[in-house]
C-alpha cells in the first residue's frame, strides 16, 4: 500500500522551533517525527537561537538547519524581503526537495522562504495556526503579508474550522485549496495517574502563559468567586508572563495564599506533573485557533472548563467538556457544573478515548494527502502567477508584483553567479537503527 | 619541513571547473600520502575586479580632466581601487596540500601564488577524529573537512583556504580515517 505512495522530500519552514517550546514549535517536531516513520525524507529550517547555529541531527535523523540570522522581536528573523534568497535556493538544491512547508503566520522567515520557493517554481504548503483579528494596525499589516503569501501557494491548512474561515476572510484564498488537519496529542506522554487525588478537596488547575489574550482578567474575577462559593475547591497555576501580577495581586486581596498556588514557569516535561496532580483544567483563553492544552488535559483524565472561543468547541467531545461564554458569571456556573459532574468522570477512559481521536500518524497521513494534492497542482510561468497577485489591492496588488519580479531577476542573477551544479547534492543518510540506543549506553545517566 | 616536488607518482585525480584534486605518493613507496587540492580559479573574476577598478579610476580621470574637480579626488579613487582589489581577491592560493605520513603526523600546507608556502604540523596522537562538517554561513552552505583535536575546543581545518567539493574531500578524509585509525561512520554528529 505505502509503497505505490509517492515519498516525498519535505521542507519544513518557520521561525519557532526546538530549542522553543510551544504549540508550533512541537507541531512541526511531531509532525516531522511521523512524516520520517512514513518514508519521507524531512529537514527544518530555522533561525539560529544564540549559539545553536549550523546543522543538528535530531531524534531519527531530522535534519535542522539552524540559518544565523538574528531574530530581532518576538523569535522573528529581520525581513528583508531578498536576504533568504541564497541560503534557500541552496539548501533547496542541496537537499532535493519537492515541497516546502511553510509554519504559521507569524513568521517573517517562513514568508519570505515561501516567496523564495514561488520564485524558483517549488511546490508549497502553509500552515495556520492560530486566529488574528481584522481591525487594528498590526493585523491589517499582516493580513496583508499573508494575502501575499497565500495568493500563489499551493495548498493550505488549518488547524480548525473556524481557523479555515478565519484564514479565508483574511487571505482570500479560495476555501478550496484549504485543508483541515487538527492538531494532536502524544497520549503516550499524557497519560491519567495511576492514583487517582482524593475527591474530598477538588483541584482546579490553569497552564498557561498569563497574557491578556489568555484570558488572566477572567481568572481573576472568576477564582474569588469558586473559593467563596466552593470551601473544598483548590487552585494550582502554572505559567508566567506579565499579568502574574494581577493574580498575585488578587490572591492579596482576598487571602487566598493557601487556596490558590502559583507555580511558576512550568517546564514541559513537567506539565503533565501538574496536570494529574488536578481534577478539572480551567481554560480562559479569549481567542484560539484550537488548544493543545485541553487536548493534554482530557488525555490525562481531566474534566476541562473553557471559554467557548474559536475553534475550541470542534475540540473535545460534549461530555469531556463544559463550555462557557467570557464572562465571569458563566464561568462560575460551568465550573460549578463540571464540579457535580465530577463523579461521573473516569480518567482512563477519557485518555482510551483521546487515544483514538487524535493523534500524530494520522495527522502525518492527512498532511501527506495535502502533499500529494500540491504535487498535483500545475506549473505555472511567472506571467502567469503575476496575475494572481495583482487581486490583492489596487496599490498592493502592483507593488506585489514588481516583488516578484525583482525576487525572479535576482533569482536568475544567483544561477549566473552560483550555477545549480556547483551545489552539491546531500547524500541521504540513513541512521543505523539502534544508534541512540549505543549512544545512551556510551554515557552512563547520572 | 620536507620538499616533496620531485618522484612524484599520480594515483587518482579528479577535477572540476574550479579545483583539482590529485593524490599522489613519494617514491612509489606506500607509507606517505599526499593529497592535493590545486585551484584552477578561472581569470573571470580577475578581469572582472580590476576592469571595475579601472572604470572607477578612468571616471576619476575624466572628472579632473574634463570637469576641473580637484585632483584628490584621483588620488581617492586610486586608494578605493587598491582597496577594492585587496578585499575581493586577497592573497591567491596556488594549492592546498595535505601530507599524510602514518604514525608520525599529518602535515597541511598552503601554496600561494606568490611563493609563500604556510605548513601546519598536527602530530598524529593528537588527532581524535577527522569529519566531514557542513557549516552554515547566512548566504550559504558547503562542506569542510577538519580534524577534532585531543584537548582543543576549536577543530583544525584541513583546507583552510579552498572550498573543494564534497567528493574530493571524501578522498582525504577516508585517507585521515586510515592514518588515524578511526572508524568511518556515514554521519556527522553535532556534539
Amino acid at each position: 500500500m505505502t509503497g505505490d505512495s509517492l515519498k516525498h522530500r519535505i521542507l519544513m519552514v518557520s521561525d519557532f522551533f526546538y530549542p522553543n517550546f510551544g504549540g508550533v514549535e512541537n507541531h512541526i517536531y511531531y509532525l516531522s517525527q511521523c512524516l520520517l516513520k512514513l518514508g519521507h525524507k524531512v529537514v527544518v529550517v530555522t533561525h539560529a537561537y544564540g549559539s545553536r547555529s549550523g546543522v543538528r541531527y535530531m531524534t531519527s535523523g531530522l535534519k535542522v538547519y539552524y540559518v544565523p540570522w538574528k531574530p530581532f522581536v518576538m523569535q522573528n528573523t529581520l525581513p528583508t524581503i531578498y536576504g533568504l534568497l541564497p541560503i534557500i535556493r541552496t539548501i533547496l538544491i542541496r537537499e532535493r526537495i519537492t515541497v516546502v512547508h511553510g509554519h504559521q503566520a507569524f513568521s517573517t522567515f517562513c514568508h519570505e522562504a515561501l516567496m523564495h520557493a514561488r520564485t524558483m517554481g517549488y511546490k508549497v504548503v502553509f500552515t495556520d495556526h492560530s486566529l488574528y483579528g481584522f481591525s487594528d494596525v498590526g493585523s491589517i499589516h499582516m493580513n496583508k503579508v499573508l494575502q501575499f503569501t497565500l495568493a500563489d501557494v499551493s495548498q493550505a491548512i488549518c488547524v480548525s474550522h473556524t481557523s479555515k474561515e478565519n484564514t479565508v476572510l483574511r487571505s482570500g484564498l479560495p476555501p478550496e485549496k484549504v485543508f483541515v488537519v487538527p492538531n494532536a496529542v502524544d497520549t503516550a506522554i499524557f497519560k491519567p495517574a495511576v492514583d487517582r487525588p482524593s475527591r474530598s478537596e477538588i483541584v482546579i488547575v490553569v497552564i498557561s502563559r498569563l497574557v491578556y489574550r489568555k484570558g488572566v482578567d477572567l481568572l481573576v474575577e472568576v477564582i474569588p468567586e469558586v473559593c467563596r462559593l466552593h470551601p473544598n475547591v483548590r487552585f494550582i497555576i502554572g505559567g508566567d508572563g506579565p499579568k502574574r501580577v494581577r493574580l498575585e495581586e488578587m490572591r492579596e486581596k482576598h487571602s487566598l495564599q493557601d487556596r490558590v498556588e502559583m507555580l511558576g514557569a512550568v517546564q514541559h516535561v513537567q506539565v503533565r506533573y501538574v496536570l494529574i496532580s488536578g481534577h478539572i483544567f480551567l481554560n480562559s483563553s479569549l481567542t484560539e485557533a484550537f488548544c493543545i492544552a485541553i487536548l493534554e488535559a482530557a488525555s490525562c483524565g481531566l474534566l476541562t472548563v473553557s471559554t467557548r472561543v474559536g475553534g475550541v468547541p470542534e475540540v473535545l467531545p460534549d461530555e469531556m467538556i463544559v463550555l462557557a461564554e467570557p464572562d465571569p458569571g458563566d464561568m462560575v456556573h460551568a465550573i460549578q457544573k463540571a464540579i457535580a459532574m465530577l463523579p461521573k468522570i473516569d480518567p482512563q477512559a477519557m485518555h482510551n478515548r483521546m487515544r483514538e481521536l487524535y493523534n500524530w500518524h494520522d495527522v502525518a497521513k492527512r498532511t501527506e494527502i495535502v502533499y500529494d494534492r500540491a504535487l498535483k497542482c500545475s506549473n505555472q510561468n511567472l506571467l502567469e502567477r503575476l496575475s494572481r497577485y495583482l487581486f490583492c489591492g489596487a496599490w498592493a496588488g502592483k507593488l506585489f508584483c514588481l516583488v516578484m519580479i525583482v525576487g525572479f531577476l535576482l533569482w536568475q542573477l544567483l544561477e549566473l553567479w552560483q550555477p545549480a551544479d556547483d551545489i552539491e547534492e546531500v547524500p541521504d543518510f540513513s541512521l543505523p537503527r539502534n544508534c541512540d540506543e549505543e549512544m545512551l549506553e556510551k554515557k552512563p545517566l547520572k | 619541513m620536507l620538499d616533496f616536488s620531485l618522484f612524484r607518482m599520480v594515483i587518482f585525480s579528479i577535477s572540476n571547473a574550479r579545483y583539482t584534486y590529485v593524490h599522489d605518493q613519494k617514491y612509489s613507496s606506500e607509507d606517505v600520502d599526499i593529497h592535493h587540492i590545486v585551484s584552477r580559479s578561472g581569470s573571470a573574476k580577475y578581469v572582472f575586479v580590476y576592469a571595475t577598478a579601472l572604470l572607477v579610476l578612468a571616471c576619476a580621470l575624466y572628472l579632473y580632466v574634463l570637469k576641473e574637480t580637484s585632483i584628490s579626488l584621483v588620488y581617492y579613487s586610486l586608494l578605493f581601487d587598491i582597496f577594492i582589489v585587496k578585499l575581493l581577491l586577497g592573497k591567491p592560493v596556488k594549492k592546498e596540500s595535505v601530507v599524510i605520513m602514518p604514525a608520525f603526523g599529518v602535515q597541511l600546507e598552503t601554496h600561494y601564488v606568490s611563493g609563500k608556502v604556510i605548513r601546519c604540523f598536527v602530530p598524529i596522537d593528537k588527532i581524535l577524529k577527522p569529519v566531514l562538517v557542513e557549516c552554515v554561513t547566512p548566504v550559504t552552505c558547503y562542506w569542510t573537512l577538519s580534524l577534532i583535536i585531543r584537548g582543543e575546543s576549536e577543530m583544525v581545518l584541513v583546507f583552510k583556504k579552498l572550498r573543494p567539493p564534497v567528493k574530493m574531500l571524501v578522498h582525504v578524509w577516508k585517507a585521515l580515517c586510515a592514518a588515524t585509525g578511526s572508524k568511518e561512520e556515514t554521519f556527522t554528529h553535532a556534539e
